[in-house]
């Protein structure tokens, strides 16, 4: 009598079940890290192999990324700020290639942009060979990544009270200079945090690059190719670099929430 | 100048319907209306921001219809500011301005240099409100429309404020139209009032013509007339009588002296005949003069009764009297109740003129 009441059964068993997926969440990836991640840093002075795959990966995701942003955002506007027929159809589509296997992904894309394809051949025919160069590594990265960017870009957009872009008009602006002058700024931490969601989502892409690209590797591949081929041994250094990587874009997102949670209730 | 004709706009399941109204050039129009009528929506459609449906349009004799929003040299202040909140409070007001010395003269007017290099999300929901208008007004637009754009300052400065609005209003030749819940202010502001109800102008003219003569018992309880009495209206033969309280020049062509019955209440009034067999008496309560003996006054309508209820309201009191045939509000300042000794169960008197009484 008198004691603090015991917690409820549903919250024991509630907090138990949460910590048991949790742990199973973190502890490989925590084991991986912590197994691997000293060996690997210090193979990147000797291993030529993994720089490389490394340099890679950066670059073609970046340059996914930045395609993506450029062709995603003013889809991602209009998807936001217009009301037109087959939208919900156009959304749909959009999320297609996050539900799809990846590597179904790949075989669908070495359909279009194989040399077997109109579009393979047109491509060749211009000198761009997309299959087994960087060039189907960004495409990969592109369609398994790009929705991902829109579906943010939108959210950002549509948070933008489209009051701000009205006042803009009245005061002398023109659609294209409220949507720089406004628009973007007041959408911006909202398009970065998914730029860097898709950067994140192209680095960690592995089922479409191995159809389309298998070398040059990138980082998942070549993680993949040490396992089937040295052994699990080999794989880790590599396979916890790549979780290494994989924190960079999640502590860029920590930053940028803990930023816009500080300016948060001060927006209008 | 602002002329709408059976303009229409659409926004969501909300319409503007047959909005018909006109703000002369350099008049200030005011736009009164209960919660949801489309007042916002009147001025974004004015704007060019909501797209019109149908009707005409047209801003200093241009069609407006066919403009987008940036060549209206329309100045728009919503009620919550609509400050670029990546902007500071300098680079908010010169936004649209052409010309520094604008932004520097709105600057010193609304009394902003203190807040100049402040970020806008601290700045106070009144300040908000100061830099909006300041704004609006930089860019030097050729009409203002302005969504309750005092609401959150408080009193001193809200007089201020409304002043200068007032006096730039008239140095600049601007035509505005402001939407407020406030009738005093629609009353001290505006040339022009444009009452509206859900999507449609009920009534609109000169405020004291609106608020004096509203055309329907609806509008007469929004605008706050305490008595509205329904009851039949019956034209009494003598078309100028000795009780007239008016001028005979005011006794226009048409109208008539009316005995209008409500209850156990008869009234003395002079205007049109209403066209139903029921009809609407307004009579405002400041038209309504309470004593403790019978006025010798040339007012018509002099009723005695028991005083039921005395609200004190600050400097002033509404004080209801229970007449044989119904009750009368009246409104008094409270320095009066107090001289009068008025309190409930005490016998007092209700005076009015016949002119004080509406018929719709």
């Amino acid at each position: 009598m008198g004691g603090r009441r015991l917690p409820a059964i549903s919250t024991i068993v509630a907090a138990l079940a949460a910590s048991l997926l949790l742990l199973f969440l973190v502890a490989p990836i925590g084991e991986l890290v912590w197994r691997g991640s000293a060996d690997g840093v210090a193979r990147l002075g000797s291993d030529a192999e993994l720089r490389s795959a490394l340099a890679l990966t950066g670059l073609t995701a970046t340059l996914a990324t930045l395609l993506g942003v450029a062709t995603g955002i003013p889809l991602a506007y209009l998807l936001a700020r217009r009301r037109f027929r087959g939208r919900a159809v156009l959304s749909a589509l959009l999320d297609l290639p996050l539900v799809i296997p990846h590597p179904v992904a790949g075989i669908a894309l070495l359909l279009v942009l194989g040399r077997d394809s109109a579009v393979g051949r047109g491509l060749l025919v211009a000198g761009l060979r997309v299959v087994g160069t960087p060039i189907g590594i960004v495409c990969a990265m592109l369609f398994v990544s790009a929705p991902l960017f829109v579906s943010g870009a939108r959210e950002a957009f549509a948070r933008v009270d489209v009051r701000y872009e009205a006042v803009a008009r009245t005061l002398g602006d023109n659609g294209w200079r409220v949507f720089r002058r406004i628009t973007l700024p007041l959408a911006g931490r909202g398009l970065l945090a998914s730029a860097v969601i898709m950067w994140a989502r192209a680095v960690s892409e592995f089922g479409a690059i191995v159809i389309l690209t298998y070398n040059p590797k990138t980082v998942s591949v070549l993680s993949y190719d040490r396992f089937t081929t040295y052994g699990l041994g080999e794989a880790i250094p590599v396979a916890a670099v790549l979780v290494l990587i994989a924190m960079v874009p999640l502590a860029l997102l920590r930053a940028l929430r803990g930023e816009r949670e500080m300016h948060a209730g001060g927006m209008e | 100048m602002i002329v709408a004709r059976d303009l229409g706009a659409r926004l969501g399941s909300f319409q503007l319907q047959g909005v018909t109204f006109k703000v002369p050039s350099g008049s200030y129009g005011v736009v009164i209306g209960p919660a949801g009528s489309g007042k916002t929506t009147l001025l974004e459609t004015v704007a060019g921001i909501v797209p019109a449906s149908g009707g005409a349009l047209q801003l200093d004799g241009r069609d407006a219809r066919a403009l987008p929003p940036e060549a209206r040299r329309v100045g728009l202040v919503y009620q919550h500011g609509y400050l670029f909140p990546h902007l500071s409070v300098q680079e908010n007001v010169a936004y649209g301005a052409a010309d520094p010395a604008a932004v520097d003269e709105v600057v010193r007017r609304f009394e902003l240099a203190a807040l100049r290099h402040r970020d806008v999300v601290s700045l106070s929901g009144g300040e908000r409100q100061l830099v909006a208008i300041a704004r609006a007004l930089a860019m030097r637009p050729s009409i203002l429309l302005l969504d309750e754009p005092f609401s959150a300052l408080d009193p001193g400065r809200r007089m201020r404020t409304r002043r200068e609005v007032r006096a730039i209003h008239r140095e600049w030749k601007l035509t505005a139209l402001q939407v407020t819940h406030d009738f005093t202010e629609a009353g001290l502001l505006g040339d022009v009032a444009i009452l509206l109800d859900k999507g449609r102008v009920l009534q609109s003219g000169p405020p004291e013509e609106v608020f004096r003569r509203p055309a329907s018992p609806y509008i007469a309880e929004f605008l706050g007339a305490e008595n509205v009495l329904a009851g039949t209206a019956r034209v009494l033969e003598d078309l100028a009588p000795d009780w007239i309280d008016a001028p005979p020049s005011e006794f226009r062509d048409g109208h008539h002296a009316i005995e209008f019955t409500s209850g156990g209440l008869t009234i003395y009034t002079v205007g049109l005949p209403p066209a139903g067999a029921t009809s609407y008496a307004v009579i405002r309560a400041e038209e309504v003069v309470v004593s403790r003996t019978p006025q010798a006054s040339s007012a018509r309508n002099l009723f005695r009764g028991t005083v039921r209820e005395v609200a004190i309201l600050g400097a002033y009191a509404r004080v209801t009297l229970e007449t044989g045939g119904g009750p009368l509000v009246a409104a008094l300042t409270a320095r009066s109740v107090h001289e009068l000794g008025l309190a409930e169960g005490v016998e007092a008197y209700a005076t009015f003129k016949a002119m004080a009484v509406h018929l719709c």
